[in-house]
């Protein structure tokens, strides 16, 4: 009785009931193990490498981050345009500006002090890098703390709520648009890495 | 195999895979290509499962698993950890976030066995010693932590998945990591310099 | 060298501009890229639900031939026969909800339901007094691209009528007086009464509602969405 403009929409397929909670925990697997092996290729699982980007000798790190962003958000873009996912079912973590900020400082200063974060250090560690070892330690023992510690922080922590907010949506410009400013700051960024990258080498091999 | 002695400090791209091509670990794939890959397992999370990837939220389940199991009142009683362990009925280790990253270990075993990088070492910079090397690391290891809980996410879920799905609080996240990182990078040029 | 480098770096970066043909792998696959996001500039909005076309001459088919609908009776069947394979909705306030309800339902009033947490493939049977809230959300819900979305004919009216206070009429067939005596058991079972003509009044809407015992649904908290997280 309602058509939809192209196609019947399928996926998220576990949100169409397409295979139950077990399954998924076996898919988790999978997709896990992909998610590995990407990162490992990249050379993600040593913290030198992974260091380059901040001493500018290696943007590997922007240039496979956004690569992958890009990726994903045309990926989602298109399959959502052609009506085969529903993206309105594709789960979007609640804004809270103020903590995701500072938190994202935090995590920032512990990346450069640890050299590794949490999804490349479990690739490091099976890479046999000790260091990594040590750093999953901290990142429980830091998680621990903040779980004490949580009745004093709540507060802070739900402060600023935005909730379920886009980019486009916040700015009221077009999805699209949006996604392809973002593919042009990606763009440029590779351009400018490669430039980077060229321009400290010469000047350390000089 | 003791790889120690292969302190070229902060991976030079070029030089390193000059040096190991005819013997040892192969290097690394193009940055492009392994993004690429990448992307498409985060798109294929999207589309089976509707979320995307993640890695410090299999932690906090870990030890939120962890305090119940010596302390439930006390856990059921924080909020926070109340939140991994649910209704109580079924292990808070029964989540999409810890299979995967369990996934994570696997793929990382995989492709470093495929291509001969497995090697037990300590990654360092040529001017720090291996024990503060160590310190630095759970340290920088506990403040991501921290970090990761405030900003609900580290880089894998919130500035991958976040950053693919145009979310506000992702892309803000992103940025404040990146100016952290550059930030502090001066202050630890011991250690990686 | 640096300065002599950087002309040269600047100068063959317009020509490699200008020359498609002449770019570098990583540089055409850059330019790729730029087109979708180009083209994604114009397509407009990944979000489906916002434009829906209908086709009338099928809806009218669909409610002529009553398919979506359900029977009180046959809802009835179901919840004391324990049936767990569908949802059932309360589509009224919470104060409507909780004076009496089916049994088995949960309260979702129409502007929750599309964030209530309900599965694409999951059988839903919407109520309300009447027809007509039911009717809306069932639009709401077709649209949304829910499949198995059914209403309850006749809404709560018709569960008290036929249900709850099953009327036997005079002059019954045997048939009727069969299936009054099923409805009879059923309706106990529910808490109702059921009535003979002879205490019948027309339009009497005054018959008590059954007192729900407190766990009456115990279908809803279990079947309520357990906030599966899926944050990182």
């Amino acid at each position: 009785m309602v058509h939809e403009e192209a196609m019947e929409m399928s996926a998220p397929f576990f949100k169409f009931g397409m295979f139950g909670d077990s399954f998924s925990l076996l898919l988790a697997f999978l997709i896990g193990i992909g998610f590995g092996f990407a990162l490992e290729r990249a050379g993600f699982g040593s913290a030198r490498k992974l260091m380059g980007q901040f001493y500018l000798t290696d943007l590997a790190v922007f240039k496979v981050m956004f690569t992958a962003i890009i990726t994903a958000m045309l990926g989602v873009f298109y399959l959502g345009w052609i009506g085969f996912l529903d993206v309105s079912l594709v789960y979007l973590t609640p804004t809270y500006l103020l903590p995701q900020i500072i938190g994202g400082l935090i995590l920032g200063i512990g990346f450069v002090i640890g050299g590794y974060c949490p999804g490349t250090a479990c690739v490091a560690v099976s890479t046999a890098r000790i260091d990594a070892i040590s750093f999953l330690a901290g990142v429980i023992a830091g998680i621990f703390l903040f779980g004490e510690a949580f009745p004093l922080l709540e507060k802070f922590y739900n402060a600023t709520p935005m909730g379920q907010v886009t980019l486009p949506g916040l700015l009221h410009v077009p999805y699209g648009l949006a996604v392809f400013v973002i593919v042009l700051i990606a763009v440029a960024g590779f351009a400018g890495a490669t430039w980077v990258e060229k321009a400290m080498s010469g000047r350390k091999g000089a | 195999m003791n790889t120690d002695a292969n302190l070229s400090g902060i991976e030079n791209v070029p030089a390193r895979e000059k040096a190991e091509t005819a013997s040892g670990p192969k290097p690394y794939s193009n940055p492009y290509v392994a993004g690429f890959g990448l992307g498409l397992v985060l798109l294929s999370a999207f589309v089976i499962m509707g979320r995307g990837l993640g890695a410090s939220g299999a932690f906090s389940s870990l030890i939120a698993a962890g305090v119940n199991a010596v302390a439930p009142q006390h856990a059921a009683g924080n909020r926070f950890y109340a939140e991994y362990l649910g209704g109580g009925n079924q292990s808070p280790l029964l989540d999409w976030l810890v299979f995967e990253v369990i996934g994570v270990f696997a793929g990382g075993l995989i492709s470093g066995a495929l291509a001969g990088r497995i090697a037990k070492s300590i990654e360092r910079g040529p001017s720090i010693s291996k024990k503060w090397r160590i310190i630095f690391a759970f340290i920088g290891g506990a403040l991501m932590g921290i970090g990761a809980k405030l900003a609900r996410g580290c880089t894998s879920g919130q500035a991958l998945t976040g950053g693919a799905m145009l979310n506000v609080g992702s892309w803000a996240f992103m940025m404040m990591v990146f100016a952290g990182a550059y930030a502090s990078a001066w202050f630890m040029r011991r250690q990686w310099k | 060298m640096g300065g002599e480098g950087n002309v040269r770096q600047k100068g063959s970066v317009a020509v490699m501009m200008l020359n498609v043909k002449k770019m570098g792998r990583n540089a055409k696959l850059g330019l790729l890229v730029c087109l979708l996001g180009l083209i994604a500039a114009f397509a407009g909005n990944p979000y489906k639900g916002t434009r829906v076309t209908i086709d009338t001459a099928e809806l009218a088919g669909i409610v002529q031939r009553e398919v979506d609908h359900v029977n009180p009776v046959d809802l009835a069947d179901w919840i004391v026969k324990g049936l767990t394979d569908y949802r059932l909705i309360d589509l009224r306030s919470e104060a409507e909800y909780d004076q009496y309800h089916i049994p088995s339902a949960e309260n979702a009033p129409l502007a929750t339901l599309p964030d209530y947490g309900l599965g694409h493939n999951e059988k839903i049977v919407l109520y309300s007094e009447g027809g007509i809230h039911s009717a809306q959300a069932w639009f709401l819900l077709k649209a949304l691209g829910y499949k198995s979305v059914y209403m309850l004919r006749g809404g709560l009216d018709d569960w008290k009528d036929l249900v709850l206070f099953p009327a036997l009429p005079q002059n019954a067939t045997s048939e009727q007086l069969a299936a009054f005596a099923k409805m009879t058991e059923i309706s106990k079972h529910f808490g109702g009464t059921p009535r003979s003509e002879a205490t019948m009044k027309a339009g009497d809407t005054t018959m008590p509602l059954p007192k729900l015992q407190a766990p009456a649904s115990p279908a809803a908290p279990q079947a309520a969405p357990k906030k599966k997280k899926e944050g990182c």
